[in-house]
This record gives structure tokens, C-alpha cells and sequence, in this order.
């Protein structure tokens, strides 16, 4: 019995690391514009995306971080990719959105200008990041090429990641 | 195996339940040694964990509990007259007891201790004949053992050195016991311990059987006993019902650590009053709860707007019974979790009568302890944070506090200390007094210690009210002591007495009089995870403070904040209070001015005080600590976040940290005036920013015509509410402004009337440029905040000069 059960198991392992690959060489992503540039982050990372709602300043954060919000009685820290890239802050427009993002246990909403569309992105398109910056600073996991443009994949691990 | 483990962590329980009522039943027993019922009781707590341990195959345990066993019955049957010496030897093999319980709890074994020497002690102790084949140092222990009878008759002084003889003693004796300790440790307990290792099966049962049988005899009686009860007094040493005050009662200890007994005793027909719940699940319910009565917040809050919106409308009355009674429900259930998680703090009293008959051996001291409120009941949590602060401050009362005997009877005071430890409610706190009649404390001999030791200066000790100078003895490094002994000297107990007292937002009150004694009052809230709190605001912000740190707010005007030493301070009643803004701890930007009136929040943490100055006060309100999460975790000064009503988030104050921050903060209070400015390096002509505010086109053009040739920037405005939406959105720094006076919308008073109210514009010039020449008119304007005044028509030239004069143009090229 177990012994059959065990082939059984194998076999069914076998058939997900197959499904596995295939699902691998294509990427989904969800890019957005920040500033000038488009970026993108892995769909999973997504928790969801939110319109602007009020939030709360904290105190003694650096400028980049706006404070917290409420996301359904979690208290979550709002982060403005503008400043955090260091561009110039703008006022919030309509088209202004929240994208509320996590890995692990860390969650935080990040204020994006515009999204742009969902990508799905063959593997084999993305290059490493520049080299120019150094691999454990650099916020950047890889570049992206489309026919007509390039899209910056970002590390959500490394945008959640406190520095201060 | 599983069950096993079950019927193990079952028996834990019960055994840590039992010893934890068995050290104050000792002490007790020391001086009332003929009380047959604490002996009785002693005698069941140690015959339960042998017959639980011996059933779980603890070798050791049972080993030492059987001897503790025999020992106690001798003395209940008066075979043996228990006095300290007696007890000392107890107490051992009950501390031994606890550490191979903690062992089996870590380890799941309780291999490894070594209880040899201190069962042979007990022997000894127990009979003086076995003990001859033991070494020299138990002889003499045997000695004193069978030497016994003579005390009562010693006189005072033979009694007195007999003890030092003993201390001495059974020093030495601890000593070799620790060189010797390695040597001799399994093979003897095989030996000792044929009784269960030994057994077969059936004979484990027999005895099992026997247990059983005797425990429920014993329960038999004590119902009998119970339903006639004050019939019978002592007769017989028939075990009887416990006192009020003692917690656990023993019956249904037995009946858990052995389960096999379960099935027969249930016919007995006994029903179980109480279950015993993970706390785990507690904490879970706790939170929900809390997100419950988040939920409540918000709907009284919707319930209001509805109210408001549809007023006199026929389901608002239904609405409103809905509301209310939700929130009725929620209170309710709120309450009842609280309690669920709530223990007596005689959990933690219970060892302090311990430790202070320990004590008062060690310093040679006679000190008593009373112990009144054990039944005080507060959470889990806290429960478990109390007893350390405890401790340091018990240890701290015996040690500077009660003098010696001799100091005592000098001083005309009775030889026997005495330490007070209360517990009693106060609204949503619990307070805990430790009161002793011992020496006091001396404010200028802490002073003077303090300044020693470098920990405040000469000036700050100066400035110091007497009950500050009491604080001075929760500083780290602070002791009085002049040598450093067992007991104390190294300046840190208080210390932690402090931080601990601050994490559960509790506060500290001392009050002592030299001769006469110290009291210290620790107050804290009942619970940590919902809490009252005061909302305030400063700005367009809202902060909430913990009500348990606020003693009270006052309203007060600019005039009564005074500067000391660069400090705000403020006189509340007779004392001085220091004062901070809570803008400035929060890096507010102050855009409004803050009206002639301010509200101070008076915020009391331990020992300290400090005035929070907000700009509104908006109401108490119950919240539930949030955390900020992993990213933000660990901001100073920001204790957490609650939701509010309205979906907003509101962030706690942590009070302790706001002390600290509230020393280092350069104030602002008082000295508005002085704003800081964050004026850029002016190096070029165009640096400079001056605003053109006229409905004219002609007049704009005339001025831009005449100060164009100075190269500086100008920006135009066509009314006062454009000039405003301007300034507002602070793209430029203006370093002046020319306003006409006539003009649509808003005309140049009420422009500068409400330029004047921005903080920030505090000290622009403004310079009005208008055909009105009236002196009543030049009066108005100086009134709302005009330094110029320039009646048209004008020489280009005169203008610019004092627009230079006002920009001070060129002296910063």
C-alpha cells in the first residue's frame, strides 16, 4: 500500500515540477509609472490596489515614508515612490494609486502616478540590472524588454525593506 | 505516548499550583508549629507528587518527596517539633523539589539533580540513628537534631549563638556539598530506590490502587467534614476544608495527574467547576474583541452623522436601539474576556513571605511581612511583569529600609520591622503599596549620594523637590549602600523596578518620612490591549495619550509659561512642571499660530511629571493598540496606532519615551516670536521674492516698472484670496509683500490680518501701497500687521527703497 502510494506521490510531484517549469518561462507583471519611468513589480507580490485614502503622518520617518493607513483594521505603512527614488513630490492626481505590496510577512502601500497594464513577460526578455550599481544596494531585479520600450522589474523585498 | 504526555503536562500544572501555596503554608508553619491543618496540608502537597511522580516513573522525584513525606508525617503526628533548623532542611528539599518539576517540565526527565545529600539531611533530621552511617557533617547535624529538646530551655542569648554556631555550619556544610556534589551522584539514588523501580507491574498497580483508595477516603472525609462544619474542630488530624484565601484546593489536583482513576472517580458523581484554557486561545479572543470594539467605535460614529442627517426620521429611533445595544453587548463581552484573563495577584504575594524569612536570616534582621488584597485580581500579563518590580522593591525595603534590631530598639522602636504589601483597586487600576516602618529616606543624603556618584549635578539638586529627590533612587547606578552585599549595593534593582513599571504605563509614588518609614505606590492599569486614552490635537493632527499616564489637564494662558534655563516651565499649584510641546516632539510644522490659550496635559509615568502642551482637547476615548508593523516598528516616542471612529488612524503616545525625548527637545514654547527660518542663501538679485498684490493691471505694471532694475523676483496677485492660495501652496519664500488696500474678495486689512495668523509669516513685512492717506486708515493698517505705508502716487526711487530696506537687499550679498 504505501509503497504504491509512494509511486503514486512521485508521480504526482513529477507532474507539478513539469508544470512548474512551464509556468516559470512566462512572468507576470504589473507595471506602473513613476516619474518618468515605467516599473514593474511580480503580480504575486500584490496584495491589492487601492485608491488614495487619508492617511496619518509619523513622526521622526524620513520624508519618504507619508505614515499609515487603514486597510481594513490592519495599520499600514505608506511609502511615496517619488521621494523614495528621489524625484520631485507631486500632488496626488486622479489617477494616482496605492499599491499595497508583500513579501513575508512585511506589507506596506506604496503611492505609484499611474499603473499601466499587466505584463506578461517570457523569462528569457529580462536582462540582470544595470551594473553600474552595486547587487545588494540595488532595488533593481532586472530590466525587461518589449518591442517599443523597457520596463524596470523592481525587488518588492527590497522596497519593503527598512533603512532608516 | 501522546496521553502520557497529556497526563505529564497535566500534572505540571498541578504540582507549580501546589508549591506555589506551599511556600507561604511553610513560613506560616515555622511560627505556628502545632497547626495541625497547615501541617496536614504541607503533609498532602508532598504525598500528591510523590504518588503523581511515582506513577510517571520519576525516580528521583519520588525518591525525595517519599522521604519528605516521612518527615512531614512525624511531625504531624508530633514525633518531631518542626523549628527553623527543621525548616531550613524542609525548605531545601522544597526548593530542590521545584527545580527537578522545572527540569521535568524543560527536559521531560528528571535525571540529573542531585538530591542525595539533601534526602540524607532529611533523614537525619527525621531520625538520629540512621543518620550515624553518613558522614562527619551530617553526624553533626544529627547532633543538633536529637540536641533539640534542649531549646526551650536555652536562655535568649544561647539561643542566639547556637544559631550563629548553626549558620556557620551549615555554610560550611554548603560549601563541601558543592565540592563534593560531582562525585557521588547516581549509583547511590539506584540503590535508594528499590521500592518503584523494581516493582513488577502488579505491584505498581497494588500501589496505585492503594493511592487511589486513600485519596478518596480523604476526600470522603473532607465532604463529611465540610457538611457538618463547625461541629468538629480538631479531634482527629482529619485533613480540612482550606481556607477562604488559599486558591487551588487540592481535591481535583490528584484526580488530573492520574488519569486512570478518572473513570471511577466520575461516579462519584463530583462536577468540575472549572476548565483549564490554552492562553493562546484567551490572547485570540482578546484580539477579536478588540477589532469588535473597533467596530462599535464606528458605528456610534455613524450613528451620529445618520442622526444628524435624517433627524426626526421614524428608523432612527430603531437604528438607535441597534446601536446602543451592540455597544451595551460589546462592553459586556469585552469586560467578560478581561475577566477571563484575569488572575489574584496572590500568585505573586505567595512568594514573598519566603523570601523574606530568608531574608531577614541572611541581614539578621527581624522583619514581618503583612500581606493584605491577595484576591486583588488583574491580567495575566501583568500578573507575570509585577513580580520582579516586587521583588527589588521587598529586597530594597529589607535591606535599607528595616534597621537592625538593636538600631530599632535605640531608635524606641519595637524590634520586629514591619513590611505592609497591599493590593486594591482605584477605577481602572490596580494599586499595589509597599509600606515599611523602617528608617525613611533622607532627601539631602540622596542629594549628596547622587552628586557623588555624578548622576545629577550640584545646580539640579538645588532645583530638586523632596519627592524628586526620592526619584533620584531609580536612576541606574544610584545605591546607598555602602558595601555591596548579597542583597544590594549595585545600583540596579530600582533601575528595573523603573522600566518595568513604565512598560505596563504604570506610575510610582513615593512618600517617606526620615525615622518613620517609606511607602511606594505603584499604580497600574488593569489591562494592556484596550485602553482609555485622551485624544488630543495639535495643528491639523491627533495624538491619543494613555489615560493611565494623565493626571489631569489645565488650560492656561502664554503668560503663565515661564523660562527657566532655556526650559518652559509652568507653576501648577505648588509645584514646578516642566513643559514641552507636543509639536515639537512630533516635528509638527506649526502653520497656525496657537491662540493666547493653551491646554497642558499634566502626563505622570513612575516617578516623573511633565506638562504636554496640545492645542485642543478632543475626548476620552477606549482604543485598541495596534501595532505599526515590522517597518516602522520601534519609532521613538510613537507607542502604536488605534483606528478611530472614522476610519482613521491615530497614533499612541509612549509617554516613557516622551520623557526622555522631552529633555533633549529644543522648546519652542513661550518664544514664538523667534521663529526659526529657514530663509535660503540669498547670492543673486533674482533670490530674492517679493509679492505684488494690487487689482490694478496699471498699478502692477507701475510696481513691477519700478523695482524690475533691481533684478529681484516678482510675483503678482490680483486679490487678497489669490495672494493667500499663493502663499499657501509655499512654492516661493517671500521676503515682502505690497498689498493695496482696496481690492475685490478680500482687501489688504483682512489679507494681513490672516497672513499674521500663519506662524510662518510671522515676521513678513508687509507694506501697504494705497491712495488711502487717512490717519484712521494708516492706524487700521498698522493695526492688522502693516510695517510700511505708502500713499500713491509715489516716486519709483522711494519705493524701492524701502523695498530694499525691508528685504534687507544687499546686506546678505
Amino acid at each position: 500500500m504505501s509503497e504504491k502510494l509512494q509511486q503514486i506521490i512521485n508521480k504526482q510531484n513529477r507532474a507539478l515540477v513539469g508544470d512548474d517549469k512551464k509556468i516559470d518561462e512566462v512572468i507576470q507583471l504589473v507595471g506602473f509609472i513613476v516619474g518618468e519611468e515605467e516599473f514593474s513589480i511580480p503580480i504575486l507580490s500584490i496584495q491589492e490596489i487601492i485608491k488614495p485614502i487619508p492617511w496619518t503622518r509619523v513622526p521622526q520617518t524620513p520624508s519618504y515614508i507619508l505614515g499609515v493607513f487603514n486597510l481594513r483594521g490592519s495599520v499600514i505603512p505608506l511609502i511615496d515612490l517619488r521621494s523614495r527614488f528621489g524625484l520631485e513630490v507631486q500632488k496626488h492626481t486622479e489617477e494616482t494609486r496605492f499599491i499595497v505590496m508583500k513579501s513575508g510577512d512585511d506589507v506596506a502601500g506604496f503611492v505609484i502616478d499611474r499603473l499601466t497594464e499587466a505584463i506578461r513577460m517570457p523569462k528569457h526578455d529580462i536582462g540582470p540590472a544595470p551594473e553600474t550599481i552595486s547587487e545588494a544596494e540595488s532595488m533593481i531585479d532586472g530590466v525587461g524588454k518589449q518591442a517599443d520600450r523597457i520596463v524596470t522589474i523592481l525587488k518588492v523585498h527590497k522596497l519593503l525593506e527598512r533603512n532608516f | 505516548m501522546d496521553e502520557f504526555e497529556e497526563i505529564l503536562q497535566d500534572f505540571l500544572i498541578e504540582a507549580f499550583e501546589l508549591i506555589e501555596q506551599l511556600d507561604q503554608d511553610l513560613v506560616e508553619l515555622e511560627t505556628r508549629p502545632e497547626d495541625l491543618e497547615l501541617l496536614n496540608r504541607i503533609f498532602r502537597v508532598a504525598h500528591t507528587i510523590k504518588g503523581a511522580s511515582s506513577f510517571l516513573n520519576f525516580d528521583i522525584l519520588t525518591h525525595l518527596t517519599h522521604h519528605m513525606e516521612n518527615l512531614l508525617n512525624m511531625a504531624r503526628h508530633g514525633d518531631l517539633i518542626i523549628d527553623p533548623n527543621v525548616m531550613d532542611v524542609i525548605l531545601e528539599s522544597i526548593d530542590l523539589m521545584k527545580a527537578l518539576l522545572v527540569r521535568i517540565r524543560d527536559s521531560g526527565s528528571d535525571a540529573g539533580l542531585e538530591v542525595l545529600g539533601c534526602v540524607e539531611r532529611l533523614d537525619a533530621v527525621a531520625n538520629g540513628e540512621v543518620a550515624e552511617a553518613a558522614s562527619e557533617l551530617l553526624v553533626e547535624i544529627v547532633e543538633t537534631a536529637t540536641d533539640e529538646i534542649d531549646y526551650s530551655q536555652m536562655s535568649d542569648e544561647e539561643v542566639e549563638a547556637e544559631i550563629e554556631r548553626l549558620l556557620a555550619e551549615k555554610n560550611a556544610e554548603a560549601a563541601a556539598k558543592r565540592s563534593n556534589t560531582t562525585k557521588q551522584p547516581t549509583i547511590e539514588i539506584e540503590k535508594e530506590e528499590p521500592d518503584y523501580s523494581s516493582m513488577s507491574d502488579e505491584e505498581v498497580d497494588a500501589e496505585i490502587e492503594r493511592l487511589i483508595l486513600e485519596k478518596q477516603a480523604e476526600d470522603a472525609t473532607k465532604r463529611s467534614s465540610k457538611q457538618a462544619v463547625p461541629v468538629a474542630p480538631i479531634v482527629v488530624p482529619v485533613p480540612q476544608p482550606k481556607p477562604v484565601a488559599a486558591a487551588p484546593a487540592p481535591a481535583p489536583a490528584p484526580r488530573k495527574s492520574e488519569p486512570k482513576e478518572e473513570g471511577e472517580s466520575k461516579s462519584g458523581g463530583t462536577v468540575e467547576q472549572t476548565i483549564r484554557v490554552d492562553v493562546k486561545r484567551l490572547d485570540h479572543l482578546m484580539n477579536l474583541i478588540g477589532e469588535l470594539v473597533l467596530g462599535k467605535n464606528r458605528l456610534i460614529k455613524i450613528n451620529d452623522d445618520v442622526e444628524e442627517r435624517y433627524e426626526g426620521e421614524a428608523f432612527l429611533e430603531e437604528l438607535n436601539q441597534v446601536v446602543s445595544i451592540v455597544s451595551l453587548v460589546t462592553t459586556d463581552l469585552q469586560i467578560a474576556v478581561m475577566k477571563t484573563r484575569m488572575l489574584p495577584i496572590g500568585k505573586v504575594f505567595n512568594k514573598f513571605p519566603r523570601m523574606i524569612r530568608d531574608l531577614s536570616r541572611e541581614l539578621n534582621k527581624k522583619i514581618e511581612l503583612e500581606i493584605a488584597g491577595e484576591d486583588t485580581e488583574l491580567d495575566k500579563s501583568i500578573v507575570e511583569e509585577i513580580g520582579d518590580p516586587l521583588v527589588h522593591i521587598i529586597r530594597n525595603s529589607c535591606d535599607h529600609g528595616i534597621e537592625t534590631p538593636e538600631t530599632r530598639l535605640a531608635a524606641g522602636k519595637e524590634e520586629m520591622g514591619t513590611i505592609h504589601l497591599k493590593a486594591y483597586h482605584e477605577g481602572n487600576h490596580i494599586v499595589i503599596q509597599i509600606i515599611d516602618d523602617g528608617k525613611g529616606l533622607d532627601a539631602e543624603m540622596l542629594k549628596m549620594k547622587s552628586i557623588e556618584k555624578g548622576i545629577i549635578t550640584e545646580k539640579e539638586a538645588d532645583l530638586m523637590s523632596e519627592k524628586e529627590a526620592f526619584g533620584l533612587i531609580f536612576r541606574p547606578g544610584f545605591s546607598t549602600a555602602a558595601q555591596v552585599t548579597s542583597v544590594s549595593g549595585r545600583g540596579v534593582g530600582m533601575d528595573v523596578v523603573k522600566t518595568n513599571i513604565e512598560k505596563l504605563n504604570g506610575m510610582i509614588d513615593i512618600d517617606s518620612e526620615v525615622g518613620r518609614g517609606t511607602s511606594m505606590k505603584l499604580k497600574i492599569p488593569l489591562t494592556l490591549a484596550i485602553i482609555q486614552a485622551l485624544l488630543v490635537g495639535v495643528q491639523e493632527e491627533y495624538y491619543a495619550i494613555p489615560l493611565a499616564s494623565v493626571l489631569e489637564t489645565v488650560r492656561i494662558s502664554k503668560d503663565d509659561i515661564y523660562t527657566v534655563e532655556n526650559r518652559s516651565v509652568m507653576r501648577l499649584r505648588d509645584e514646578v512642571l516642566s513643559l514641552v510641546h507636543i509639536g515639537d516632539i512630533f516635528e509638527v510644522e506649526r502653520v497656525f499660530d496657537n491662540s493666547e490659550h493653551a491646554y497642558v496635559v499634566v502626563l505622570g509615568l513612575a516617578e516623573s511629571k511633565i506638562g504636554l502642551i496640545v492645542d485642543t482637547l478632543i475626548g476620552q476615548e477606549e482604543i485598541v493598540i495596534k501595532s505599526l508593523g515590522e517597518y516602522l516598528k520601534g519609532i521613538e516616542g510613537i507607542a502604536g496606532a488605534t483606528i478611530r471612529g472614522d476610519g482613521g488612524v491615530t497614533l499612541i503616545v509612549d509617554v516613557a519615551a516622551l520623557m526622555q525625548m522631552a529633555k533633549s527637545v529644543k522648546s519652542t514654547v513661550g518664544n514664538t516670536g523667534k521663529e526659526v527660518k529657514k530663509i535660503g542663501v540669498k547670492n543673486t538679485p533674482s533670490d530674492y521674492c517679493v509679492m505684488v498684490v494690487d487689482d490694478s493691471k496699471t498699478d502692477r505694471t507701475i510696481m513691477r516698472k519700478s523695482l524690475e532694475s533691481m533684478g529681484i523676483t516678482l510675483v503678482e496677485a490680483v486679490d487678497g484670496v489669490e495672494a493667500l492660495g499663493i502663499l499657501k501652496q509655499g512654492e516661493h519664500f517671500f521676503d515682502a509683500m505690497l498689498i493695496d488696500i482696496e481690492m475685490p474678495r478680500m482687501d489688504g486689512y483682512t489679507l494681513a490680518a490672516e497672513i499674521k495668523k500663519y506662524n510662518k509669516y510671522k515676521n513678513l513685512p508687509l507694506i501697504a501701497v494705497t491712495s488711502r492717506s487717512g490717519k484712521a486708515d494708516r492706524m487700521r493698517g498698522v493695526e492688522s500687521g502693516m510695517v510700511e505705508y505708502i500713499t500713491k502716487p509715489y516716486s519709483p526711487d522711494y519705493l524701492m527703497n524701502v523695498v530694499k530696506r525691508n528685504i534687507k537687499f544687499n546686506e546678505g550679498l
